[in-house]
């Protein structure tokens, strides 16, 4: 005779083996026998929640909305040093732009992306529509809501029956009293249903609020609980600060995470404490905030992570090394100080020292394609050429999409230029381009080559592309002025030369081309 | 000295990795031109500024949170295509 596992452990163990799929379907089986099954419908909950779980720390997802019409920032125009939205301001002395490439928003390329690194804070209305270099997903129009909106489409594509609780009938103020019910309920309601109502924003035109609709929902049953429990759980109040926080309410949010850090030193409140204030673009305060958070938790890695994020993005890169450094002592398998400390040595000129750190990651077992391109680029600086050509290979066969094909072929291209094979360059260049049509760097990149075989039109026409593409980068600008002073056309090169300076103002020999221009026409 | 002297001089001495290759072809190539060494005097350079290239560009790995969100992008995006499908197959 058979024995049959109870069907409530066999869902637990799916769950335990992250089997949620399986899980949430014997519970779906349990409900449908006995529908007030609570052990059951806690379960399944926990399961839809745990399947499309997005670590709530990470994830900052700034819309064009969100960051043109800003009104929580202090002052509009910051001291320097004490603001993200000015970037330019280096304090410590690392590579400057002329050897280590920018990002849209004006700072160095970074050795690691997170969804909020992705947010730049651009100057213009133009900008901010086009997307951000280094990672290329297109960021949300309306609402750091949007993003949300387009997760939610599968799940509940999955779920051809309607949703799993039909949370307009729900009775919060009942479920608020039930603490191990509420917990599961709030984060399915914070995590999932939050997705998945916002398929009907393709269908119903009133809901297009839905989204704050079930944060409202959400934020009814944290107020609620919290009131239950006599305002005592720090728990609730990071979930209310939460709510808040995705309503964009920061300072309320404050509050809540405040009062919850009294009750309960908890290092998640920090990280939450640190993100509101990072998005109310006080850096200094974060900063203070981290190093209060390390006093109760002496070397917490994610402290001292978002201490180097911060300085990072402040362009104080050495001391944003130093930090990575002392995660590496906590944690000698963090990726992402590995990658930031190897990406620093890269463009600090020591590609042989880039490469033992790149090398530490493919130990570890990162098998990608940005792993291998960078090892390429690290191997062939520092002249292991033996190596160079098939780790590009491998980095070929591992891309992901379009756009990191064209940059691992616009890389391949530095090697050719590099080992002087200029048709090879030339041929690379043009893959880049075919794969993404918009890589500025490739369009100046050939509009060099193209200017060395003599056709000086194909090369401006190249340069004035790249300018158009990325008016972050000064390298099109001061090229364009170099062709247009060489064939006598003083006029653009003096405009081309002034938007290079205004992109670097520390580049020397765009300073010089000015001083010459200026002396020629004041003897004219 | 003669000039053949002083390049092998140069080559003796710094023992370049092209000194052999250079000495098996040289003899052959009749030059018009004498060379010209200047024992004295300044040596100077003019610095002309020529064209850049754009740097080569590490890649930036990836948080797992970020391929986390993107992996449900793609699905998300591919769930809708399916559906659509689907919703002309009926329809014809």
């Amino acid at each position: 005779m058979e024995v049959t596992m109870d069907p409530l452990f066999l869902a637990w163990s799916y769950f335990r083996r992250r089997k949620f799929q399986q899980c949430s379907d014997i519970c779906s089986k349990i409900l449908q026998d006995s529908p007030y099954d609570q052990a059951a419908w806690s379960l399944k909950t926990r399961a839809l929640t745990e399947m499309v779980y997005i670590d709530e720390i990470e994830v900052d997802q700034e819309g064009i909305a969100e960051m043109m019409l800003d009104e929580s920032s202090i002052a509009q125009v910051a001291r320097p040093g004490t603001s993200l939205r000015l970037p330019g301001t280096s304090q410590g002395g690392g590579p400057t732009q002329a050897v280590r490439p920018m990002t849209q928003s004006g700072r160095p390329i970074t050795g690691f992306v997170r969804p909020s690194t992705q947010s730049g804070r651009p100057g213009t209305m133009e900008q901010a529509i086009k997307t951000p270099r280094t990672a290329s997903t297109a960021r949300p129009v309306t609402s750091a809501s949007g993003r949300f909106i387009r997760l939610g489409t599968a799940s509940m594509l999955t779920n051809p029956d309607g949703p799993f609780i039909n949370l307009s009938r729900l009775n919060l103020a009942k479920y608020s009293q039930k603490p191990d019910l509420s917990r599961t309920l709030f984060e399915f309601i914070f995590h999932h249903e939050n997705d998945v109502k916002n398929v009907s924003v393709n269908v119903d035109y009133y809901s297009c609020n839905t989204n704050f609709i079930f944060l409202v929902q959400a934020l009814d049953l944290a107020a609620q609980a919290t009131e239950h429990a006599q305002f005592k759980d720090w728990w609730w109040k990071v979930q209310l600060g939460k709510c808040y926080y995705r309503l964009g309410l920061y300072r309320e949010a404050e509050k809540q995470f405040r009062s919850a850090l009294n009750h309960q030193e908890v290092v998640d409140t920090y990280l939450y404490l640190a993100k509101v204030y990072q998005r109310l673009d006080q850096p200094i305060t974060a900063l203070n905030l981290f190093k209060q958070g390390l006093d109760h938790f002496p070397g917490e890695v994610t402290l001292l992570t978002g201490i180097a994020r911060i300085h990072e993005e402040m362009n104080n890169i050495p001391s944003a090394t130093e930090y990575y450094k002392d995660v590496l002592k906590q944690d000698n398998t963090h990726v992402e100080a590995i990658a930031c400390i190897g990406s620093n040595h890269f463009y600090t000129d020591q590609p042989e020292i880039a490469l033992r750190f790149y090398r530490r990651l493919l130990q570890m077992g990162v098998y990608n394609c940005q792993l291998y391109n960078n090892l390429g680029l690290c191997c062939f600086y520092a002249q292991q050429y033996d190596m160079t050509l098939s780790s590009f290979e491998r980095a070929l066969a591992l891309v992901a999409n379009d756009e990191e094909l064209s940059d691992v072929w616009y890389n391949i291209g530095h090697v050719a230029v590099g080992i002087g094979d200029l048709t090879l360059a030339y041929q690379c260049f043009k893959l880049a381009l075919a794969f993404n049509n918009d890589h500025a760097e490739a369009y100046n990149n050939l509009a060099v080559l193209e200017l060395r075989k003599g056709r000086i039109e194909q090369s401006k026409a190249f340069l004035q592309t790249a300018a158009s593409l990325a008016p972050h980068m000064y390298e099109p600008h001061f090229n364009l002025s170099i062709l247009s002073e060489k064939i006598g056309d003083l006029q653009s090169s003096y405009t081309a030369a002034q938007k290079s300076e205004d992109t670097f103002p520390e580049h020397v020999d765009t300073q010089q081309l000015l001083k010459q221009l200026r002396q020629h026409f004041a003897v004219l | 000295m003669s000039d053949k002297n002083v390049l092998n001089a140069i080559n003796k001495s710094t023992d370049l990795p092209f000194s052999e290759h250079s000495e098996d072809k040289m003899p052959e190539v009749k030059s018009v031109f004498r060379e010209v060494l200047p024992k004295q005097g300044q040596l100077s350079m003019e610095d002309v500024p020529t064209m850049i290239l754009c740097k080569p560009k590490l890649l930036p790995l990836k948080s797992v949170t970020l391929e986390k969100l993107e992996k449900m992008q793609m699905e998300a995006q591919e769930a809708v295509k399916q559906q659509e499908l689907a919703g002309r197959e009926q329809l014809q």
